[in-house]
């Protein structure tokens, strides 16, 4: 680690006019994936402004046709909520599915859909379900809001405040787990909600994306038989040491599959 | 024989968090080095520019490889000590400490800073600038030892250290040449890194007024880091004193003392302060000695009824940049041991060379040879009984050395010592119900899936060590009666404290909670022998355990008859009693030793002995059973049998510890473990647990553990090695039963790892 300064913000509003000021400062939320690259010396902040306990950060309520989630809200918190269970179980099942149960115990919403690793799961259900994205100075939609490989719509000093989930008729996600880190090597997020049918993809691709033919598919016949011969290109896919583009293209084609069969029944 | 188990004692430090690993301890005043490594695979070193990196406040002191105490240093010899192939003797490239001229992998130390606090030492490691000169790297080890490839060392002409060859290649290529069938298979049985839990670290204290040095390490034995670090330092071995209370994990990579810990060793004597160095998790990825690493062809003669009649091995074997000091040995003797496996044939031949690559050495890894010949020979089986169209249960029996040929000498004159492989094969087949498997596999191919059924039977050396002194034990009396047992084990988890006590006790005939284990302990006697290395703690320490359990018995004789008033043959020890024959006129042993007393701790009744090195050949047939997912490819362990022959069994638990972890052990290498380099770069590509596999505890879930003891002749416990045989049966099982599975699916081949892709791979190009 290189030395920085380290301060607990007291409000959003503190915290923004701290970023505002340097711009080498930093937002610290779970610290799950910005401590360990501290660690290796491959970030240099001057300072890390702790947003982690801001109450107007956290928390999960029941709007009814939605449901919103603070950006600082812990992903166990998320799979335990009776609100979420409820309302959009396939969300809580996402959440129970990330890391370990330390990743789990400090991790955050908010500090993985900022960072959008092409691995992680949570994109999956924001683009799935057509969330929107709420920030300190605006409110972006999903389709909108991510931009490929760790990049975002967000500006520089924007901090993502929380998100806004429509509760879809039905959902379910599918994980392949990364034999070795336990990210998604391919997760489907499939939701069929009041605007159609939604599939996102994560981790075969070098970012989270729609698989729109899988959708028109869904849209005509909400079952596994109308996947039947519908192949996901592997051009574009990840291609590395752990596996080839060929092979993730297979799993997002089976999880896509298991995702729609854990909603029919279907074998 | 075993005892019940009532826990060990080291698990209470151990699980409540308050055992003492080597970066556990601190010493006042102690400054931090850290190393600057080599970022490439293979360069000359142009320059290297300390000055920016000395300004940084708080640097005691940078060295580097030309710095005159550490170009002082010397290589320790290579202990392949016999000759190779036409003579050759083993041609080990002398090791710097630090890279000299040249760096020859991506890892290895350049520099060390020493500094007042971990952070400005990693400050100034940043501010050193070195000048490289690229030069062309080789890492595949075929095209290591072709002709034109980039030379590693000039001393060491071909990249070839070393060129072992065993066995009668004349009769050998006859009896291929006569041969009804031959089977041929060619396998990669992969690089692995050891990841031990705690990261190597070290500490040391010179002490200038008495010239001693005082060092904290993580070892698997206070005797071999002495003996490396004075054959390195030119320190003698009696000025270094070895601490390590707990150690986290050492798989046979916490053997000898690391370049590192040298450097090190020669800062605390060059700044008068304790220097400590902690490595990172990133750090042991690249200089941890790693394991395994080969490229084997085999090849197996048969008869037309099926009758082994000869095997033939031709391996090349990593060494990386430079030689580890048992590198050579464990990767061309230990194979060769055992490569005719359980089986009764006319001959064996095999040649195994050693190939510099540039990448981090290579040392003995849990199995050390064992579980590759394992692998080599029971896969070569599999493929026979295939090709020749005989069930491999039947093949097997027909071709096994018999239980009533042993001692058995093989044709490459290893003689094994005890054995049933036939009768272990009897028991595995009937507890598998391997007769039921055709049904179970229907019933998954209805579900879709692919279910494999494997087995393996092998035999694996343990114990060894020839050449070197007897392990010794020794046994002190304290003055009001209590017992301490000194051991040089090196445990890293296999309950020396709590077993080695009872081993003692059993003897004694007493409670062995009034035994004490004192292991590795620096103010304990000079003892010699070796560490817990080879499978060989038990055969080794704990023989001599019981041997001077003996010999406290036979000293306390006199004393006895003198307290008893009467002669000394008219005494009898039972059940930590002397007793006069024939009455119930007795003292007890603890008693007696309470009235000797003794004076400045020395007592009358301490004894020590010694076991002279000695070989069992531990065995075991395993029966795995595995159900694939061909849609993603994933492989499920449904079921793992595991009967072993580990010889007499002292403690039960303890051994199915050991082979829990063994079958684990392996089971990383089948699943997923890949030390995987970059072919054009040399950079690691597996260099954090992000990339690189580790088994966790889903991998195994139903592990069936069954005993087939056949004491071994060659130590008084009787007792035969337990620590590598999981590993080494598990490799052969798991990959036989996972290429039962996908065989019907048109796969013939497939190497490890077999994780989900690359058997998903297999699948589609078998389509
Ligand atoms: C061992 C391990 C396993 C994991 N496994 C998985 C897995 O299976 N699936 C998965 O999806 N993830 C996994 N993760 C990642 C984990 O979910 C992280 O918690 C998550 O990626 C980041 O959340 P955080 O709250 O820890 O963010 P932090 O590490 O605190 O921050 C991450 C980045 O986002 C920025 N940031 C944080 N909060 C905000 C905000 N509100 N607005 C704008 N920017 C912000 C930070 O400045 C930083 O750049 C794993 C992590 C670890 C260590």
């Amino acid at each position: 680690m290189y030395s920085f300064t380290y301060t607990r913000a007291k409000s959003l509003a503190e915290a923004r006019a701290m970023l505002a000021k340097d711009h080498d400062a930093k937002l610290l939320s779970g610290g799950m994936t910005l401590i360990p690259t501290l660690k290796q010396r491959l970030a240099s902040p001057s300072q890390l402004i702790d947003i982690s306990r801001l109450a107007e950060l956290r928390g999960i309520a029941d709007k009814g046709d939605c449901v919103e989630i603070g950006a600082a809200t812990r992903h166990v918190e998320t799979s335990r909520s009776d609100v979420v269970r409820q309302k959009i179980p396939a969300l809580a099942h996402l959440a129970s599915q990330i890391g370990d149960p330390q990743v789990r115990n400090r991790g955050t919403m908010g500090g993985s859909v900022a960072n959008n690793d092409p691995v992680a799961d949570y994109p999956a259900a924001v683009l799935g379900l057509g969330a929107i994205v709420k920030t300190s100075q605006r409110e972006i939609a999903a389709d909108n809001f991510f931009k490929g490989m760790f990049e975002t719509a967000l500006e520089a000093g924007e901090i993502v405040t929380g998100f806004s989930y429509p509760v879809p008729k039905r959902a379910a996600y599918a994980k392949f787990p990364h034999p070795v880190s336990g990210y998604a090597m391919a997760g489907s997020f499939v939701a069929d909600t009041g605007a159609g049918i939604r599939v996102a993809i994560v981790g075969a691709g070098p970012g989270v994306f729609r698989w729109k033919e899988a959708e028109a598919a869904l849209s005509k016949s909400f079952s596994v038989a109308a996947l039947k011969g519908l192949a996901m290109p592997s051009a574009g896919l990840s291609n590395d040491l752990h596996a080839t583009a060929e092979y993730r293209a297979n799993l997002v084609e089976v999880m896509t599959r298991r995702a729609v069969a854990s909603l029919t029944g279907e074998k | 024989m075993s005892t019940e188990f009532k826990g060990r004692r080291e698990d209470r430090r151990l699980i409540t968090g308050t055992g003492r690993y080597t970066a556990d301890w601190n010493q006042p005043g102690q400054l931090y080095a850290v190393f600057l490594r080599s970022d490439r695979a293979h360069a000359r070193i142009l320059s290297v520019d300390t000055a920016a990196a000395s300004a940084i406040p708080g640097v005691h002191a940078i060295m580097t490889g030309d710095d005159a105490d550490i170009a002082a240093m010397k290589n320790p010899p290579s202990n392949v000590t016999w000759e190779g192939r036409g003579g050759m003797k083993m041609n080990q490239p002398d090791r710097p400490v630090m890279a000299r001229g040249k760096v020859l992998y991506v890892g290895e130390p350049v520099a060390m800073v020493v500094a007042q606090s971990a952070h400005a030492a990693q400050d100034a490691a940043e501010a050193i600038v070195v000048d490289y000169e690229d030069l062309p790297a080789v890492i595949d080890l075929e095209e290591a030892l072709a002709p034109g490839a980039p030379q590693l060392h000039q001393s060491v002409p071909g990249n070839l250290p070393f060129d072992y060859e065993w066995g009668d290649p004349a009769r050998v290529a006859e009896i291929f040449s006569a041969a009804a069938h031959v089977v041929r298979l060619k396998h990669v049985d992969q690089r692995l890194v050891g990841n031990p839990m705690e990261p190597k670290a070290f500490l040391a204290v010179y002490d200038a007024t008495r010239d001693i040095y005082d060092v904290w390490s993580s070892t698997q034995g206070m005797t071999m880091m002495k003996g490396s670090l004075a054959a390195t330092t030119g320190v003698p071995p009696q000025k270094i004193r070895v601490h390590a209370q707990d150690v986290g994990g050492g798989f046979g990579i916490r053997s000898n003392a690391y370049p590192e810990y040298c450097a090190v060793f020669a800062a605390a004597r060059r700044t008068g302060k304790p220097v400590k160095w902690v490595a990172t998790r990133a750090e042991c990825f690249v200089s941890d000695w790693h394991g395994r690493d080969f490229v084997m062809s085999g090849e197996m003669a048969f008869d037309r009824d099926g009758r082994i009649l000869a095997a033939r091995y031709d391996w090349i074997a990593a060494m990386g940049a430079y030689c580890s000091p048992t590198g050579a040995n464990v990767h061309t003797l230990t194979p060769a041991t055992t490569s005719v496996g359980t089986y009764a044939m006319a001959a064996v031949h095999g040649r195994i060379r050693c190939a510099l690559t540039n990448t981090t050495s290579v040392t003995a890894y849990r199995g050390a040879g064992r579980p590759d010949i394992a692998y080599m020979v029971e896969r070569l089986v599999d493929e026979a009984a295939l090709q020749l169209g005989i069930d491999p249960i039947e093949l097997r029996r027909k071709n096994f050395i018999s239980k009533d040929a042993f001692p058995y000498t093989t044709p490459n004159k290893v003689t094994y010592d005890s054995g049933d492989y036939a009768g272990m094969l009897e028991d595995v087949i009937k507890v598998s119900d391997w007769s039921g498997f055709e049904k179970r596999r229907s019933e998954s191919k209805a579900r879709g899936k692919l279910r494999g059924i494997g087995l393996a039977v092998f035999v694996e050396p343990s114990g060894g060590g020839r050449g070197t002194d007897p392990n010794q034990a020794m046994i002190k009396f304290g003055s009001s009666g209590n017992i301490e047992l000194f051991s040089i084990a090196g445990p890293t988890g296999q309950g020396h404290e709590t077993v080695f006590p009872e081993i003692v006790g059993r003897e004694l005939g007493i409670d062995p909670s009034l035994i004490t284990a004192r292991i590795g302990d620096p103010d304990g006697p000079p003892l010699t022998g070796l560490g817990t290395i080879g499978s060989r703690s038990m055969i080794h320490h704990g023989s001599a355990s019981m041997l001077a359990a003996r010999e406290v018995i036979r000293k306390g004789m006199d004393h006895a008859a003198r307290e008893l008033e009467v002669a000394a043959q008219d005494v009898e020890y039972a059940q930590g009693n002397y007793r006069i024959k024939g009455t119930d006129r007795a003292i007890s042993l603890v008693n007696l030793a309470k009235k000797l007393g003794g004076v400045a701790g020395v007592h009358p009744l301490d004894a020590g002995a010694g076991m002279a090195h000695t070989s069992a050949f531990p065995g075991g047939a395993h029966v795995a059973e595995v159900e694939i997912d061909p849609a993603t490819g994933v492989t499920e362990v449904l079921k793992y049998y595991a009967v072993d022959d580990c010889g007499n069994i002292v403690n039960h638990t303890l051994l199915e510890g050991q082979m829990h972890g063994g079958i684990m052990q392996g089971a990383g290498q089948v699943f997923g473990e890949h030390g995987m380099y970059d072919k054009e770069s040399g950079q690691l590509l597996t260099g954090s647990f992000m990339d690189y596999f580790m088994p966790k505890a889903g991998l195994l879930r139903d592990i069936y553990l069954g005993d087939h003891p056949m004491p071994s002749p060659t130590n008084p416990l009787g007792v035969k090695g337990a620590g590598e045989a999981g590993t080494t049966g598990a490799l052969p099982t798991l990959m036989n039963a996972i290429l039962n599975a996908l065989r019907p699916a048109g796969v013939t081949h497939l190497d490890m790892p077999a994780t989900p892709s690359r058997v998903w791979e297999a699948l589609r190009k078998a389509r």
